[in-house]
């Protein structure tokens, strides 16, 4: 295959149905792969009608054109679904060998409909696509189902649920090779819902760029730029991901005790580099990736990756907890039991805070690291308290009656950037398609790293087509699928001839900004015809109207409503933040509209 | 945090070196050693017109999460300091010397002054742009014995105990280059003036 295989593989797990048909040309052309062709082909087969757990929702696995050629860190793939925890269009991403190996299946995307009666398991190898009776694994975690499965990077790769998606937790993910998670939004329920334990993938064919002189230039040239970059070359590596603790800590913007103050006195504890210092064994990487930020760590008690930032903030700052080991193993917990550790940390801080103000009855408290792993334990298992919070933070607190204490957006729990230190997090969470996520296009880098400039992140005028941009580019890059830290070190226009060498189609970089913009209007499209509107792009009301009290954002709310207006006039919407006619037509979604036609 | 007066100095030589032409508009990059941290203009921080805020401090011997947000070429000024006894560093892009080290394997002054001050500057050549170890190396090893290097198409390092004395070589360096090009251009026999002129290129 040169780019894309030019098949889609279509189960119905109901009846037990098989069958593949080709990849649409325009397709291709239009949504690329990944997230953009998830998307689109979920725009058809999931109407607003649909129940996020009934049969009629389907999970949609899709590679992207440049999966699999060995490009810098292609070794990424897509699930898109209706969200049960946010009743939007939801799409994860995730890394490791699966995405690789799926790729070499000889199949762009992957459908998944209907319910079996019984739990099963997917095989895809050279010798053909079977359902497997899966009974014997079912109550079984993750690393053991993997383990059981056969799981060899390098020929055989597993993808699958543990107890949290078997048990329909809201939180639930999807895990690959064991560690690597589709993390956010509940996918993991939603494969729970269907019966599907495991995909499992086997493949023997290559994705060989068409133009391998231009492919190899291109190797060569993001190589170099991959190590220029001292965020790629030096402190993902040997910090990982958590060098943006103290980072975000000294500027004033790392949410801390459920986002009542965004300084964390202990960030230092729970750094990168106390990381490096103590529980790091080594550093590991995905197929294909010169980065290498994944940590393998090991405590007294237990060994495994991870945590990444975001985990490290989740069970750390936002819960009050500074112990590095307690939080790793909450991690390694979280990965066996297949739930998201961004949306389990964030809803145990918000448990914490209503349990302090004698909400709810429990003996959580911010800083109670010895209750931190049961805690996790009741969730996935869906017991006591935690049954409550396997709904997610915002219908456990509504469930109290105070919705107000659940930090999220769109019901999807917020990532450990205090958007009221970085007014454009703000704009980005508040207007993500999947609710709040830092990974629709994330402004930690044009408000705090400068990258590609700095801007002020206490600006709000002229900050919406920033954000807009930045949004557009996630989307690019989460259809190619390649990864986002790739993104750091090299530009749109990088991947537009990458793209070109290896599909053997001319794409120029505003080629891919076009497909960017369409991806993220479509995802609106969607989030429209599902009901939501204008109102459901806010912050929760703490960040609005609460000022920080103390250190560098001292005083600092969003302001959310006059970037609401710049954002929806700059991506040609109207006052309600519906795209406009003349856009959709420019965009080529004139065919599609919200209400469903 | 920079104190007030070092902060004036960053932002004095900082501006010299732009208003100078000894570097685009964002390019280039300053620092200097203060005890075991290293205090350094942020990556994509304007050099003619620096801010207090940006500038990064971070570890001489260990790095911190202050590599996230500094210059590009941190790693060649670490290097630098474990290697010498400089104190501050300077890198610029000075457009004449660039020019003659596009085919030259060194820059020797013609000058009286230039001769004086810095008698040869080495010019090497590295695969990378920026920010790789292996350039950081040879650029650190070389000034171990120069007060500044060429880097083959890309610009000047120079060291000093100060910025301003790293300033004076980067400065005297365009000087040179600027005479020995237009000495070129004016096309006219030179009359050596020098007694030794041969043992600059031995410097």
């Amino acid at each position: 295959m040169e780019g894309w295989a030019g098949k889609i593989l279509d189960i119905d797990l109901g009846n037990g149905a098989i069958q593949s048909y080709p990849l649409d040309t325009e397709m291709k052309r239009l949504f690329l792969g990944g997230r953009g062709l998830g998307g689109r082909l979920l725009w058809d087969c999931v109407g607003s009608s649909v129940d996020p757990f009934s049969p009629e929702n389907v999970l949609i696995f899709a590679a992207g054109p440049l999966t699999a050629s060995g490009a810098q860190t292609t070794n990424r793939f897509t699930v898109s679904t209706k969200s049960p925890l946010t009743g939007t269009i939801l799409d994860d991403n995730s890394g490791g060998w699966w995405g690789m190996q799926f790729k070499r299946t000889g199949y762009d995307a992957l459908i998944v409909r209907g319910k079996a009666t019984s739990p099963v398991t997917v095989e895809i190898t050279p010798e053909g696509v079977s359902l497997k009776d899966a009974t014997h694994l079912w109550g079984k975690t993750v690393f053991e189902t993997t383990e059981a499965l056969g799981q060899n990077n390098n020929r055989r790769n597993v993808l699958c649920i543990g107890p949290a998606g078997e048990k329909l937790v809201r939180i639930a993910s999807i895990m690959n090779d064991g560690t690597r998670a589709l993390a956010r939004g509940g996918a993991g329920a939603v494969m729970g819902s269907k019966n599907l334990k495991a995909i499992v993938v086997e493949g023997n064919q290559k994705n060989t760029a068409k133009d391998q002189e231009l492919f190899k230039f291109m190797l060569y040239e993001t190589g170099k730029l991959i190590k220029a970059s001292p965020i790629t070359s030096q402190a993902f590596p040997e910090f990982g991901t958590a060098v943006m603790m103290n980072v975000l800590n000294e500027i004033g913007a790392l949410p801390t005790r459920n986002f009542q103050s965004s300084q964390f006195e202990q960030a230092e504890k729970i750094s990168g580099e106390r990381m490096t210092e103590t529980i790091l064994v080594k550093n590991k990487a995905c197929w294909a990736c010169p980065i290498a930020c994944t940590r393998y760590t090991k405590t007294d008690k237990a060994e495994g990756e991870g945590p990444e930032f975001e985990t490290t903030w989740s069970f750390g700052a936002q819960c009050g907890i500074d112990q590095l080991d307690v939080i790793a193993e909450a991690n390694y917990l979280c990965n066996d039991l297949g739930l998201d550790t961004i949306s389990a940390g964030n809803t145990i801080g918000c448990a914490m805070e209503l349990a302090e103000r004698g909400i709810i009855s429990s003996e959580l408290r911010f800083g109670r690291a010895d209750l931190l792993h049961d805690t996790i334990r009741d969730m996935a298992y869906r017991r006591g308290l935690g049954d409550e919070m396997a709904e997610g933070s915002y219908r456990f607190a509504a469930q109290h009656g105070a919705v107000e204490y659940s930090m999220s957006a769109k019901k999807l729990e917020l990532p450990a950037y205090d958007p009221r230190g970085m007014q454009g997090q703000g704009l980005l969470f508040a207007t993500s398609n999947r609710g709040g996520c830092h990974m629709r296009g994330n402004m930690l880098g044009p408000e705090v790293l400068a990258l590609p400039r700095l801007v002020d992140r206490f600006a709000t005028q002229g900050k919406a087509g920033i954000v807009a941009v930045h949004q557009n580019e996630a989307a690019v890059v989460d259809s190619l699928v390649v990864c986002r830290f790739t993104d750091i070190a090299v530009s749109v226009e990088y991947f537009a001839r990458f793209l070109t060498a290896v599909g053997g189609i001319k794409f120029t970089a505003d080629d891919l900004m076009k497909v960017g913009e369409r991806v993220w209007n479509l995802e609106r499209l969607y989030n429209l015809r599902e009901g939501f509107t204008r109102t459901d792009d806010t912050l929760p009301e703490r960040l609005l109207k609460e000022p920080v009290q103390s250190g560098p954002s001292k005083g600092f709310v969003v302001k959310l409503e006059p970037m609401l207006e710049e954002y929806y006039q700059f991506r040609g919407w109207d006052t309600h933040g519906v795209p406009t006619k003349a856009k959709l037509k420019e965009l080529e979604l004139d065919t599609l509209s919200s209400n469903g036609q | 945090m920079i104190d007030q007066r070092l902060y004036e100095e960053f932002r004095d030589i900082g501006r010299d070196i732009y208003l100078g032409g000894l570097t685009s508009s964002h390019g280039g990059n300053i620092s200097v050693r203060v005890g075991n941290r290293i205090i350094i203009k942020r990556r994509g921080a304007q050099l003619g017109r620096l801010k207090p805020e940006d500038f990064i401090e971070t570890g001489l011997y260990t790095k911190d999460s202050g590599i996230t947000r500094a210059s590009t070429e941190l790693i060649v000024h670490r290097a630098i300091y474990l290697k010498t006894s400089a104190l501050a560093v300077i890198h610029c892009h000075p457009r004449t010397a660039i020019a003659l080290s596009l085919s030259r394997e060194e820059i020797i002054p013609i000058d009286n002054e230039g001769s004086y001050l810095l008698h040869k500057v080495p010019v090497v050549t590295a695969e990378y742009a920026s920010g790789s170890q292996e350039m950081a190396d040879t650029v650190a090893e070389v000034l171990r014995g120069y007060k500044m290097i060429m880097l083959r198409g890309h610009g000047c390092f120079a060291a000093g105990q100060t910025l301003e004395e790293a300033f004076h070589w980067v400065s005297a360096l365009e000087e040179v280059s600027d005479i020995i090009l237009e000495a070129h251009l004016l096309g006219e026999e030179r009359i050596e003036y020098r007694r030794n002129p041969e043992a600059y290129k031995k410097w």
